[in-house]
């Protein structure tokens, strides 16, 4: 760069700067400057290329084929004679294993990311923020290998019995937690303490019968499900809601971390106990940032290709009932990697560039989500520093 | 409510939270386990005399005399086995047709199940494939066939309802009242002195080049290509993402322009991988045209893109982690602007840009997606450093796809596989663990 050299000249005869020298410094700092910028200015032009490039091979697609048949058919025959190239079926994939991810990675990911923040002290914490950027760095395909090679044989052998067992385990201790309260709650309007706790112990037993009845009659109806392919949409959800999880635990805690000690101290101060102060007060305000560390896990899941295309199936049809995750189903990010090979010795046929569109629904989605919690976080720094 | 019942959510609250990161933690566990323990058995295991054969012709490694030696040993056991079968199918030729319709067919089943275990007969003429070439090469797998020569697989499907279930019928049974019976005892008895499995350790899965589409041989051509993958793809972004991040920090005013640069990024790190994916081919290769079809350079330039993000930022957060102090005290000795860049604030936060520009590294390393159409290839040998800028390359990445996913098969090498997720795991998890320990490093710095 030419603008370093003369800055570094300029300093040897320290003192008595010239008129002459100064306007040589002021230019060659521009230009060093100007220099510096145009790198800088690198990532947004290869931001615009990309929409660029992927858009100008996705548009002969649209002016092929229309867009109707795409967003609306379910009909993939894309190597078929007339070719069909309905999309919805994809499409349907991608929402499915993003919202089932979602399902499973936005309650753990927050609660995982409050207890870092506000429950687990310090010296505990070092210790476990390795563990989620391993997590974050475990590369794609392996997960991938696992759900397929691991995963999907348990799934497919030992379907009813896991399910059963996850139900269980997960269930009992929050339906052990709602007997309890919900008899405290029915037995509150009672003034009188003996009759009160006699009451009490009455609604233990009633809603607890309840809830085991529950327990054993959804957990036996689990068991009897027989998963006819491992590699299905719940397979992928799991393995992905574990790739979102580390993405939404940091983007959270830091969110939980901006609020800061007053808010808490208030709280404490008031009598509430940590966790009523978590979710009335420092929920509630850190609720934007949340949101934007939730989108941003959501585009994490929607963007990933290997684990869903070695593990989803690639079924390309719509469940039946819309719901059933047990189904093999296929995503965009898997047709666009599984199909290119195919598609790539007749380049410019509508083939090729349907894979470009699909490409570019995917970053137009990524896009929109990026900035929507971008502008999310920037409002929440406002609010928070009191503007 | 009560305070009681107030505790009792409280505590479960904490529960939840310590729950959720202990699934986190046992996820890990429960990940990488099968991969380290099923991953050294690629490297370390019973190998047969079929193991040590095929290294000695296909690599020349081994003690010839030796090896002879175990050679002639193993064929004398084998050679009795096969006499049973020559037997046999003397046997068969005599008998009627109807009785050598029912054996014909079972006797091929028997005959092919022990050449998969053994190898070739002596004498045969050699496949032309390699992996034909050698009986069973690891024990395990021997015992898996041996199983096929004494079982026959059958499915049952009488309950329609449910899906067809396998059972075993001894073949023993099958062949009762002829010669062909005394067979399946004898092998059984006799397996480790036809095969001679001892335990191995075989450093060449690692050095050595794959064989026959890795059904033989070591992974080394992946392990190559992911190197000079990211590697490449660090040499693009690294400068550049340095260089944008001290403009970013330094000398960027608060501005329209300025926030339009910064939203460029984020959006940057928000593209799905695939999207990167279909942005080289269509740029690099098919506009570009930075070689005719896939390269190691249109690889690296597509990987370099997609880690650019993480690079800005991380040297950005580094740069600004520098006290200010610093930088006031180079400025108050009359340095330059520039100057006190390069010569305080840089140094000061190096380390932190190498542990983000660490981590981009096992990222670019990892990924799969952006180089399926600008990089990789299924089957390939090790490519020299001259190549990079025409010649596609096998990646690790892609190969465990490749491998587990589209290899005819597939889980026959389940071991290799195996293998080169934990070659992959162990070098991204080991930059990570790089980084890690730089960060501690740095923030006990700060700290004085």
């Amino acid at each position: 760069m030419n603008g370093e050299d003369s800055v570094a000249t300029g300093r040897s005869s320290a003192f008595v700067v010239t008129a002459k020298k100064r306007k040589i410094q002021q230019i060659t700092r521009k230009i060093g400057e100007s220099a510096l910028f145009l790198v800088a200015a690198t990532v947004a032009i290869i931001v615009i290329f990309i929409f660029f490039f992927v858009a100008r091979d996705a548009v002969p697609f649209f002016e092929i084929r229309g867009f109707r048949e795409f967003f609306t058919s379910s009909d993939w025959y894309p190597a078929d004679d007339p070719p069909r190239f309905g999309a919805w079926a994809i499409i349907y994939g991608s929402l499915m294993v993003t919202a089932g991810s979602a399902l499973i990675a936005v309650p753990m990911g927050i609660a995982a990311a409050i207890c870092l923040s506000d429950v687990i002290p310090f010296s505990v914490r070092q210790y476990v923020k390795p563990v989620i950027e391993m997590l974050a760095a475990i590369p794609s395909v392996a997960f991938g290998f696992f759900a397929l090679v691991i995963l999907a044989p348990l799934l497919q052998n030992y379907g009813g019995p896991i399910l059963m067992w996850t139900w269980w385990i997960i269930a009992s201790p929050f339906l052990l937690l709602a007997v309890i309260v919900l008899s405290e709650l029915v037995s509150m309007s009672i003034q009188d303490d003996k009759h009160r706790k006699i009451a009490q112990r009455m609604y233990v037993s009633f809603f607890g019968l309840i809830a085991l009845i529950l327990l054993f009659f959804v957990g036996n109806n689990l068991q009897k499900i027989e998963i006819m392919t491992g590699t299905n949409a719940l397979n992928v959800s799991i393995i992905l809601s574990f790739m979102a999880l580390p993405t939404i635990v940091s983007v959270s805690e830091d969110a939980l971390q901006a609020v800061g000690r007053d808010l808490r101290e208030g709280s404490y101060a008031l009598g509430a106990t940590r966790a009523e102060t978590i979710i009335k007060i420092i929920l509630p305000a850190a609720s934007s940032g949340i949101l934007a560390a939730v989108i941003l896990g959501i585009m994490r899941s929607l963007g990933e290709t290997m684990v869903v295309w070695m593990a989803s199936g690639n079924a390309s049809h719509i469940p039946d009932p819309w719901f059933n995750y047990l189904e093999s189903v296929r995503t965009l990010t898997a047709t666009i990697a599984g199909d290119m090979g195919e598609a790539d010795q007749v380049t410019g046929s509508a083939r090729f560039h349907v894979l470009f569109a699909m490409g570019l629904l995917l970053l137009v989605i990524s896009f929109i989500s990026n900035f929507i919690s971008e502008r999310i976080v920037v409002r929440q720094r406002k609010i928070l520093s009191g503007q | 409510m009560n305070l009681g019942t107030r505790k009792l959510l409280d505590q479960s609250f904490t529960a939840l939270g310590i729950g959720s990161i202990v699934i986190m933690g046992m996820m890990l566990l429960v990940v990488l386990v099968p991969i380290l323990t099923n991953g050294i058995s690629a490297n370390v295991f019973k190998g047969t005399i079929e193991h040590r054969r095929m290294q000695y012709n296909e690599f020349h490694r081994g003690d010839r005399d030796a090896l002879q030696r175990e050679i002639s040993e193993a064929a004398a056991t084998r050679k009795t086995a096969y006499d049973m079968m020559s037997t046999f199918e003397a046997e068969l030729n005599q008998m009627d047709e109807v009785k050598q319709a029912e054996y014909r067919d079972k006797y091929n089943q028997v005959k092919d199940a022990v050449k998969s275990l053994l190898g070739p007969k002596p004498g045969d003429e050699l496949p032309e494939l390699t992996r034909f070439r050698y009986g069973q090469t690891r024990w395990e797998k021997a015992q898996e066939r041996l199983r096929e020569v004494l079982y026959e697989k059958k499915w049952d499907y009488s309950n329609p309802d449910i899906a067809a279930k396998e059972y075993l019928v001894s073949r023993a049974e099958s062949f009762q009242g002829t010669s062909l019976v005394k067979l399946f005892p004898y092998v059984e008895t006799n397996i480790d002195r036809m095969l001679l499995p001892k335990w191995t350790i075989y450093w060449g899965f690692i050095f050595d080049s794959s064989i026959d589409s890795h059904i033989f041989g070591g992974i080394w051509p992946e392990i190559q290509g992911t190197m000079f993958l990211a590697i490449g793809a660090m040499l693009f972004a690294f400068p550049l993402g340095v260089i944008a991040a001290i403009y970013f920090t330094e000398y960027a005013r608060e501005g329209f322009f300025n926030s339009l640069l910064r939203s460029a990024n984020s959006t940057l790190a928000g593209v799905p991988s695939i999207v990167f994916g279909l942005f080289g081919l269509a740029f690099f290769i098919n506009t570009l045209k930075v070689s005719e079809s896939k390269s190691v350079i249109a690889g690296s330039l597509t990987l370099a893109i997609m880690i650019l993000p993480t690079i800005i930022r991380s040297a950005e957060e580094a740069i600004l982690a520098v006290p200010k102090t610093y930088r006031e005290a180079s400025l108050g000795l009359g340095s330059t602007k520039w100057n006190t860049i390069v010569t305080v604030i840089l140094p000061a936060a190096l380390p932190g840009i190498l542990t983000g520009g660490v981590i981009s590294l096992g990222r670019a390393a990892g990924e799969t997606a952006p180089i399926i159409f600008t990089a990789a290839v299924s089957v390939g040998s090790a490519i020299g450093l001259a190549d990079v800028f025409n010649s596609p390359t096998p990646a690790l990445s892609w190969n465990i796809y490749n491998l587990a996913s589209e290899h005819e098969a597939a889980s026959e090498i389940r071991h290799v596989q195996y293998g080169m997720v934990l070659a992959l795991v162990t070098i991204v998890l080991l930059l990570n663990l790089t980084a890690i320990i730089l960060r501690a490093r740095i923030s006990k710095k700060l700290k004085g």
